[in-house]
C-alpha cells in the first residue's frame, strides 16, 4: 500500500499521538469516496507534524478524524493513552478538551453575534470552570498571548476584525482550556504574506511557551517547513513519505515530494528549478488508481507498480517512503548539508 | 487619430506599434463609501511594451485588483470617482463609454479572474461560454466557432475538449476552470491580457502547470501581460517588470532582477523578508511586518508605510515621498531608501530608539539594542524626481 505499512512507527512510550491504519470515507454505494484510506503515524509531545499535500489529498480530513470530527470506519487513535474511536460521546467530550482545532478560514469560524471575549470564554463556560468574572479574566489574559487588546477588542463582534487579528482569537478560543494538542488546518493560507508570518511566529513562540504538540496541515511546503519537526506528504488518501524537513528539501525520496517541491514558486528571479512534468489533476478518490496511487502521474512509474502498492520503507535514518523506486536507495549515505545558503540581502 | 470615424474603432496592428502599448498616466479610482471617499488607486503610472510583462504585487487592500479593471474600464457607476488616463495602442481608452469599449474587451485587452467558479456561468455549458466571445465579436458562425473553442481548449491544455464542451463548470476542477477561463480570455486574440491573481485558490503543482500555460501562450501570442497577485514568488521568475503597489501608490518600480538585487522600498525588503524560503532551516523566525495596511479612507500623511516602516524617521509621517529615479527603469518612493547610507543611519537609529518595527524586522530583542547613539539621520537627496 502506497502509505501502508507502520515502519515508520516509533516504538518507544514517549510518544502523545498514534494514529494506526486510518480509515475515513463519506458517502455510500457508488458513490463512496474514501478520503483516508489506510494511514499511520504517531507525534511524540511537543513535537510539530507537518502534513502537506494537494486539495483532495485527505490532509483535512486527516487532522478531522484525529478529534474525532469525522468518526473513522476503521483504524485506532490512541492519544495520551486513551483510545479516542471507542470512546462514547461523553468521554469523547471529556477528551476533545486536551485536543482543539484551529481552522481556515478565521472569519466564518467565529460567531459573527458574539462578542469577543465571549467567544474566548466560551470553552471554560461550557466546562463550568470559574465564575464569569474569572473566566473572562483568563480570556483577557489569553487574548493579550496572542496579541489582541483584551480591554479595546473583547467587548468587539468578529466583524469587525481582520482576518489576521480573527486568527488570533480563534487561537486563543484553542488554547484556553490548555489542550496537549493543537490540530491546525490550513490556519494560514487565507492569510496575506505578511500577517502570514506574524502567525506563524505567534504559533512558534505559544508553543515554546505553553509545550503544545502541533499537527499542521498545510499545501505550502515552504510555510510547513517553517514550523515542522516532521513532515508527512500524502496523495490521495495515502501517507507517500515521512522525514524531517530538512531532509525533505535537500533529498526528497518519494517522486511525488520531488514534483511537489519543484513546483514551489521561489521568490528569487533565475530560481526556476528544473519541471518535473507533474502533468494532470489528482484522479478521482472515488475509483483510485491500482497498486501505487501516484503512477498515473509519477514520471517513473513501472509496470510494478500498477500491480503492487509500495509498503513505508526506511530509504534512510529517520526518513520513510512508500514508492517501489525511491530517489534515495536505502543504504546510500546523503550528503551532508552544506553550508547555509547565502540570504540574498545581509540580514542586520 | 479619430477612433470614432464610423462608430468603429480602429487600433493599429501591434506589429506596426511604435511606443508602448499600454500608458497609463496619474490613474486613480476613488470609491464614494459611507465613510468616505476610499482611495484604491491613487495616482498610478506605468507604461507597457507590446511582448513584455509586468507583474503587479502588493497586499490585499493595496489596490492591485481595482487597478487592473480601472485600466480595463471594468469599474463603472457614479460612486466611482475616476481620474487620470489610460492610453491603449495610442487610443484614450478611459474617455471611451461602455458601448465602445465593448469593441476593446476580448479583442484587444482581455482578463483572467481569480476565482473562475464565480466568473464562470454556473447554468451555462462550457462550450457557449468560449463560443460567445468568437460568434459576437469576431462573427463567426456557430460550426467555425466550436471549431475555434476546441483548438482552443487543446491548446490551453484540456483533454478530450470537444467532450468538454457539454460539461457545465462544476463538473471540472479549479485547474481546468481556469484554464477554460484562459481560454475564454484568449479566444479572440488580445494584445493584452490582465490577469488578476489567476492562480490563488489553485494548489501548488496545478499553479506552476497555469503559470507556464500562460507563459507560453503569451510568448506564442506575442501579447503583453499584466499579472497581479500576492505572491512574490509568483512574479519572480515570470515577469519582465514588477510594481510594488502600497496603499493604491506604486511605491517601487523595476525590472525584476533589478528589484530583487537592489531593492530601494523598506515596504518591498519587508514583504520579501516575510516569506518562508524552502531553502531556509526549519523553525527559522520569520522577519514579519508588524500591524497592518492603512485605511484608504484616512491615509495616514506623508508616507503611507510610514507607521509599519523600520526606517521610518520624522519626516516620513510630514511628507510624502516621491518618485525617484535609482537606475534604468527603477523608480521607489522613499526619504531612507534600503541599501543606502541614510537608510542604514535611519535603521541604526531607529534600533537605538527601540522602534518597535525596527526591532521586529532585524529580529533584535529590545534589550540588547544598539548601545552606542547613531546621529540623527538626514534623508537622501540622490536621484532626480521622476516625471
Amino acid at each position: 500500500m502506497t502509505g501502508g505499512g507502520t515502519a515508520h512507527l516509533r516504538s518507544g512510550q514517549d510518544i502523545l499521538l498514534r494514529v494506526q491504519d486510518l480509515e475515513v470515507s463519506f458517502g455510500s454505494g457508488p458513490h463512496r469516496v474514501q478520503a483516508v484510506s489506510g494511514i499511520s503515524f504517531d507525534v511524540a509531545p511537543g513535537e510539530t507534524l507537518g502534513v502537506v499535500g494537494e486539495s483532495g489529498c485527505g490532509k483535512s480530513t486527516t487532522g478531522r478524524a484525529v478529534a474525532q470530527v469525522h468518526r473513522p470506519d476503521a483504524g485506532t487513535v490512541r492519544f495520551d493513552g486513551t483510545e479516542l474511536t471507542t470512546l462514547g460521546s461523553r468521554e469523547l467530550r471529556q477528551a476533545r478538551t486536551k485536543v482543539q482545532m484551529i481552522f481556515q478560514d478565521p472569519i466564518s469560524s467565529l460567531n459573527p453575534r458574539r462578542r469577543i471575549l465571549d467567544i474566548v470564554s466560551e470553552p471554560l463556560a461550557i466546562w463550568g470552570l470559574g465564575t464569569k468574572e474569572e473566566r473572562h479574566r483568563k480570556a483577557a489574559t489569553m487574548l493579550e498571548a496572542v496579541g489582541i487588546d483584551p480591554a479595546q477588542a473583547g467587548g468587539r463582534r468578529p466583524t469587525e476584525f481582520s482576518g489576521g487579528q480573527c486568527q488570533r482569537i480563534s487561537i486563543a478560543r484553542a488554547l484556553i482550556l490548555e489542550p496537549k494538542l493543537l490540530i491546525c488546518d490550513e490556519p494560514v493560507s487565507a492569510l496575506d504574506v505578511s500577517v502570514q508570518a506574524q502567525i506563524l511566529n505567534l504559533l512558534q513562540d505559544l508553543k515554546e511557551e505553553r509545550a503544545i504538540t502541533m499537527v499542521f496541515i498545510a499545501h505550502d511546503l515552504a510555510v510547513v517547513k517553517n514550523v515542522s519537526d516532521r513532515v508527512a506528504v500524502m496523495y490521495l488518501g495515502k501517507l507517500c513519505e515521512l522525514t524531517t524537513p530538512d531532509a525533505l528539501y535537500r533529498q526528497p525520496a518519494h517522486p511525488y515530494s520531488e514534483a511537489l517541491l519543484a513546483s514551489i514558486p521561489e521568490p528569487v528571479p533565475g530560481s526556476e528549478r528544473g519541471h518535473t512534468g507533474l502533468t494532470g489533476d489528482l484522479p478521482s478518490p472515488i475509483d483510485p488508481p491500482s497498486g501505487c496511487r501516484f503512477r498515473t502521474r509519477c514520471p517513473y512509474a513501472q509496470e510494478l507498480c500498477a500491480r503492487e502498492e509500495p509498503p513505508m520503507a526506511e530509504v534512510a535514518p529517520g526518513q520513510f517512503a512508500a514508492c517501489h523506486f525511491p530517489l534515495v536507495k536505502p543504504g546510500q549515505v546523503l550528503p551532508e548539508p552544506g553550508p547555509a545558503p547565502e540570504p540574498p540581502r545581509p540580514v542586520l | 487619430m479619430s477612433p470614432k470615424a464610423d462608430g468603429q474603432l480602429r487600433f493599429p496592428d501591434v506589429a506596426d506599434l511604435n511606443g508602448p502599448i499600454l500608458e497609463v498616466e496619474n490613474l486613480t479610482t476613488h470609491f464614494q463609501s459611507d465613510r468616505g471617499l476610499v482611495r484604491a488607486v491613487d495616482g498610478v503610472s506605468f507604461t507597457l511594451d507590446r511582448g513584455r510583462t509586468l507583474g503587479v504585487v502588493g497586499e490585499s487592500g493595496s489596490g492591485k485588483t481595482v487597478l487592473s479593471r480601472s485600466v480595463m474600464g471594468l469599474l463603472q457607476g457614479n460612486r466611482v470617482v475616476k481620474g487620470g488616463t489610460v492610453r491603449y495602442a495610442g487610443h484614450e481608452i478611459s474617455a471611451l463609454s461602455p458601448a465602445e469599449l465593448r469593441q476593446v474587451w476580448a479583442v484587444q485587452i482581455a482578463m483572467v479572474f481569480q476565482d473562475p467558479m464565480t466568473a464562470l456561468n454556473p447554468v451555462v455549458r462550457i462550450g457557449r461560454q468560449v463560443t460567445e466571445g468568437l460568434r459576437i465579436r469576431l462573427g463567426l458562425d456557430r460550426k467555425a466557432a466550436t471549431e475555434t473553442a476546441v483548438a482552443l481548449l487543446e491548446s490551453v491544455g484540456i483533454p478530450s475538449p470537444a467532450a468538454r464542451l457539454r460539461n457545465y463548470p462544476h463538473e471540472l476542477s479549479g485547474g481546468m476552470r481556469q484554464r477554460v477561463m484562459i481560454a475564454i480570455a484568449l479566444a479572440c486574440g488580445p494584445k493584452l491580457l490582465l490577469a488578476d491573481e489567476p492562480t490563488t485558490g489553485l494548489d501548488v503543482t496545478v499553479q506552476a502547470q497555469i503559470l507556464d500555460l500562460l507563459g507560453e501562450q503569451q510568448q506564442e501570442r506575442s501579447m503583453a501581460m499584466i499579472l497581479v497577485t500576492h505572491d512574490l514568488g509568483v512574479v519572480a521568475n515570470r515577469t519582465d517588470e514588477i510594481a510594488v503597489m502600497y496603499a493604491g501608490k506604486i511605491v517601487e518600480k523595476a525590472p525584476t532582477t533589478e528589484l530583487f538585487a537592489h531593492t530601494r522600498m523598506p515596504y518591498t525588503e519587508a514583504l520579501l523578508r516575510s516569506i518562508p524560503r524552502l531553502t531556509d532551516p526549519s523553525h527559522m523566525r520569520l522577519r514579519a511586518i508588524p500591524g497592518r495596511p492603512p485605511d484608504l479612507v484616512n491615509p495616514p500623511a506623508g508616507c503611507r508605510f510610514a507607521p509599519r516602516c523600520p526606517y521610518v524617521q520624522e519626516q516620513c509621517r510630514q511628507a510624502e515621498p516621491p518618485l525617484r529615479n535609482a537606475g534604468p527603469g527603477h523608480q521607489f518612493a522613499c526619504w531612507f531608501p534600503v541599501g543606502s547610507s541614510e537608510g542604514e543611519q535611519a535603521l541604526a537609529y531607529n534600533l537605538h530608539h527601540k522602534v518597535p518595527a525596527a526591532l521586529a524586522f532585524t529580529g533584535t530583542r529590545a534589550d540588547n539594542a544598539l548601545a552606542a547613539v547613531p546621529p540623527e539621520p538626514t534623508p537622501t537627496g540622490d536621484g532626480e524626481v521622476a516625471s
